[in-house]
């Protein structure tokens, strides 16, 4: 079987007016429609409740979605459901896991506004990245989809006369999805589509605060033909993560979110309790303190916009966000001014609005951080700029640009994930890439420069996972920018990339001996 | 109107405009100093290496910074022509970095000069005059930064200012040009400006119009009092497709107002190499009908092909986008005789203003407007100063109006400028490059 080679979603071309005009009734059915009902969703079986309440971070008394938490119970009837279910799933001809991967993408083609709806409303996404978000989401199906008939072909290993060898990868069996809030659609699914497109069974725990957009990708998975056994929805707290994590029926534990919830999760599954044939294999995708170096001769008309877009899009809230500037020292102070003013005219509001720069972090917690950090800035250092008018409801942090801090400030070292740009001076590159491999994080790198010795030399040196050279450092697109970090930003896989679908798999050769008395079959 | 018929006129008239082109420059890419660009117009990967330098000048910090850069461009042409290979041996040493930073350096501000007539208004008079006496108007277009600021907004605003108080001042002691006055539509400023909307905000974004607009509104108001007051042309630019319905709409939008109903003289900006641009003629028309009817100078509408055809591929590309520009330049073409034509039968309404440096596409203009019943003052033609001067003299040596647009600013600014110029100066398809490799007069006549 071959399909028609992979080609990324188009986004919506938002420069055009008549599609912009289609947003607002997205929006308008969307609220129409009331808050979504979430199931815990294991099997046939939906469990509805309010134990969860999502709502909209710009307007906290909207709520989104009310949703069950899953129990112990919930947790033990999935994982023997998803159990019971690997052996028929893993056995289903590739061709036919493909086609169930692709039907559930066109769904969420079918429905892209509606999706980007969701988001807009339940994470404060806006609408640009909203629906970059759903076409990324469809990008993970098609993409995986592809990749894993690929895989079904095996490897091609030397042939001598009288053995016959073959290699192939199998379904390791059960795989945790544990997702973040921030890319509510595309990562669960992408890690989902992954693990099942591979013939893994699937457990999804997605994050207490994007319930709804979870369901809405379980019931496109499901209505596309993945059997309810081998794909079920947990949605709850941490200790429901915790829980799968820790379940000797789990092979492989497919994980985005924070630091300190990664690096549990890797000591967790280390563990080998009585009753586990296996080891655990953990894919983490986790945080950063992403870094962009700007050389004496970059192009600031370029620098700005893309700093600016790197660090507040979304409110800085994207793991790959730019949160240090490492700047050359011929051009720091202009870069700053100019950087401030572009920062000082940041329209911060609800997300649903197109001219909004900048919306709300994702809840009270996130904002009170934000501020935390902003005023260690200002006590330690400089804050150069504030985007002026913030509203006053909601979970709102203000976007800012610090300087002057001084080294080991909290404000250089630990993951702010939030509108809070730190701009330092350095000698020059060299330096720079200094700092970059002083940090224990390797994400995302920026670099602006425009000898191409520099760039050859920064590529050389830098730990990074994914460098971006004179652009901007978010937007991976899959199959262009596979995406992952590495050092203890995560376990160094990429997303959307050749390599990915070999983490849910378990590679095994067979060599047999063809040659019988003499006679070689 | 018969098609032979005005293929006819065309050929004749065309016939004509080449003869008139000044002989030592009918092939301008002929010149001594040009090798660095004739050479880079048959190697891709030179080219790019050449762009790249060009565009990093201003950011080098000394003449061995600036060689350092220009032997990193170099060093990845796979296969380096002979005073490539002479520079990379000279980027080998200190001393022999500082010479070829120096000679580099001249290299590119004697190019920059070219295209950039002047550091300001003030010092960019003497050549604005010079032009004039030739029989040439002028427009002038500052150069800058890009704005990401409030106050980068206003700076650019304020040198706006200047200039709208600089140009007609001076514009008056010039002697009387009656071709370049006044048209069937009455007095034509001799002071033009064109200005960028972009850089009169920091606010535009391409999925939301309506900030930037009412931003840049509040600057361009004050410019547009400015210019009738002082009797000059205001001329808005077009940039990429990310801001042009936001542009189109701003300028119809303000130039409809009761304000600015008895002036000033005002024009936009319609690129043919777009493939929805008779719809953007549509609403120009619509508008010209509508709230534009009773403004005292007909709007003027620049036709250009468009400067940013690769950027718009990119992007579109990018995006999964179809491309909103005709991919093959015959259509782009095509599409400007056509838009020539709607053009020049609703002169009256507007002003038609052909900007090209093609001789088919100008001699096309002339014979259609001829051919129609049209003065022949009703037509203007502009031409980029540093590219289409030859043809700016042809063209008045017809006894038609003629103006260059003529950039001004300093080094800086004006390199992404520049370089733009030099990737249209090179392109395969340009018709320059048609007329550099000489090209015969029919061909380069030759119906797209």
């Amino acid at each position: 079987m071959s399909l028609p080679p992979f080609a990324n979603e188009p986004v919506l071309e938002l420069r055009r007016a008549p599609v912009r005009a289609g947003l607002a009734d997205a929006l308008r059915e969307h609220d129409a429609r009331g808050p979504l009902e979430v199931p815990v969703w294991v099997g046939a079986d939906k469990r509805s409740g309010d134990a969860l309440v999502s709502t909209d971070p710009g307007t906290p008394d909207r709520v989104v979605a009310t949703s069950a938490a899953a129990t112990e119970a919930d947790v033990d009837a999935a994982l023997a459901g998803a159990t019971g279910a690997a052996r028929a799933w893993g056995n289903r001809p590739a061709g036919e896991r493909a086609d169930v991967l692709r039907r559930a993408a066109a769904a969420l083609r079918e429905r892209r506004l509606e999706l980007a709806a969701l988001e807009v409303r339940e994470c404060a996404k806006p609408w640009p990245e909203a629906d970059a978000d759903v076409c990324e989401a469809i990008d993970f199906l098609e993409y995986y989809a592809r990749g894993a008939l690929e895989l079904a072909e095996g490897a091609e290993l030397l042939q001598v006369p009288g053995e016959r060898n073959t290699m192939a990868w199998r379904p390791r069996g059960v795989c945790a999805v544990i997702s973040p809030w921030n890319f509510p659609v595309a990562i669960p699914c992408g890690m989902a589509a992954a693990a099942l497109g591979t013939g893994n069974t699937v457990v999804l725990k997605p994050a207490e605060q994007a319930p709804g957009c979870a369901f809405a990708l379980v019931r496109a998975l499901r209505e596309a033909g993945v059997p309810p056994d081998a794909l079920a929805l947990l949605p709850g707290e941490g200790e429901v993560g915790a829980k799968l994590v820790r379940d000797p029926r789990v092979h492989t534990i497919a994980f985005t979110g924070s630091s300190a919830v990664g690096l549990e999760i890797v000591r967790a599954a280390a563990e080998t309790p009585d009753g586990q044939p296996h080891l655990k294999r953990v894919i983490a995708e986790m945080g950063g303190k992403n870094c962009v170096i700007v050389d004496a001769d970059a192009d600031l008309d370029e620098v700005v916009p893309a700093l600016v877009k790197s660090a507040f899009l979304y409110a800085g809230q994207k793991c790959s966000a730019a949160s240090r500037v490492l700047c050359h020292a011929a051009i720091h102070d202009g870069l700053v001014e100019r950087l401030a003013g572009a920062v000082s005219v940041l329209e911060v509001g609800q997300a649903e609005f197109l001219d909004v720069d900048v919306p709300p972090v994702i809840e009270r917690e996130a904002a009170e951080r934000v501020a935390r950090y902003t005023e260690q800035a200002e006590g330690t250092g400089r804050i150069a700029a504030r985007a002026r008018d913030v509203p006053a409801e909601g979970w709102f942090a203000t976007p800012a640009v610090a300087t002057e801090l001084p080294a080991g400030s909290p404000v250089l070292e630990e993951e702010i994930f939030g509108p809070l740009l730190a701009v330092e001076r350095v000698r020059d590159v060299e330096e720079a890439c200094d700092r970059v491999d002083a940090s224990p994080f390797g994400l995302t790198g920026g670099l602006f420069a425009r000898n191409p010795d520099t760039v050859d030399r920064v590529v050389e040196r830098t730990p990074v996972g994914n460098l971006y050279v004179n652009r901007a450092v978010t937007g991976a697109m899959v199959a262009r920018q596979p995406f992952g970090g590495n050092r203890r930003s995560g376990t160094g896989t990429k997303a959307g990339g050749p390599a990915y679908l070999l983490q849910f798999v378990e590679p095994q050769v067979v060599c047999e001996n063809t040659m019988r008395h003499g006679l070689v079959v | 109107m018969r098609e032979a018929a005005l293929e006819r006129e065309l050929l004749e008239v065309g016939r004509r405009l080449h003869a008139a082109l000044p002989a030592a420059t009918r092939n301008p890419l002929a010149a001594a100093d040009e090798k660095a660009m004739e050479l880079a117009a048959q190697d891709a990967e030179l080219k790019a290496a050449l762009f790249r330098f060009v565009d990093v000048v201003p950011a080098c910090r000394s003449l061995d910074d600036l060689a350092r850069h220009l032997t990193g461009f170099l060093g990845e042409v796979e296969s380096p022509p002979p005073p490539v290979a002479v520079a990379l041996r000279m980027g080998a040493s200190r001393a022999g970095r500082k010479a070829l930073g120096a000679a580099s350096a001249a290299g590119v501000r004697h190019m920059a000069h070219r295209f950039i007539i002047g550091e300001s208004p003030q010092a960019a008079l003497p050549t604005l005059r010079g032009l004039w006496r030739d029989g040439v108007a002028s427009t002038v277009d500052l150069l800058g930064e890009a704005t990401v600021t409030e106050a980068e907004a206003e700076r650019y605003a304020a040198r706006c200012e200047g200039a709208l108080a600089v140009l007609p001042a001076a514009a008056r002691e010039w002697s009387e040009r009656p071709a370049l006055e006044c048209d069937g539509a009455g007095a034509l400023p001799r002071a033009n400006l064109s200005v960028k909307v972009s850089a009169l905000t920091p606010l535009l974004r391409p999925d939301a119009p309506a900030r930037g607009q009412r931003d840049a509104a509040e600057r361009l108001r004050p410019l547009l009092r400015s210019a009738r007051e002082g009797g000059a042309h205001l001329h808005i630019d077009m940039e990429s497709l990310d801001s042009r319905d936001a542009v189109l709409e701003l300028v119809l939008e303000l130039l409809g107002e009761e304000e600015f109903r008895a002036g000033p003289s005002a024009g936009m900006v319609l690129q043919a190499y777009l493939r929805d641009s008779p719809e953007t003629l549509d609403a120009v028309l619509a508008w010209a009908e509508g709230a534009g009817a009773g403004r005292a100078h007909p709007l003027t509408v620049r036709l250009v092909k468009g400067a940013y055809w690769d950027h718009e591929v990119v992007e579109a590309a990018q995006h999964g986008w179809s491309a909103p520009v005709f991919q093959e330049k015959a259509d782009s073409d095509r599409n400007f005789e056509e838009l020539s034509r709607r053009l020049i039968d609703a002169r009256g309404r507007l002003r038609p203003a052909i900007a090209s440096h093609n001789l088919r596409s100008v001699a096309h203009a002339i014979a259609y407007n001829r051919l129609t019943g049209g003065d022949p003052l009703d037509v203007e033609y502009q031409i980029l100063r540093g590219l289409g001067d030859p043809i700016a003299q042809a063209i008045a040596a017809l006894g038609l109006r003629v103006r260059a647009y003529c950039p001004v600013g300093d080094l800086v600014a004006g390199m992404s400028y520049l370089v733009r110029r030099l990737l249209e100066n090179t392109s395969n398809d340009s018709f320059l490059a048609d007329q550099a490799k000489g090209v015969g007069v029919e061909e380069l006549l030759a119906a797209p």
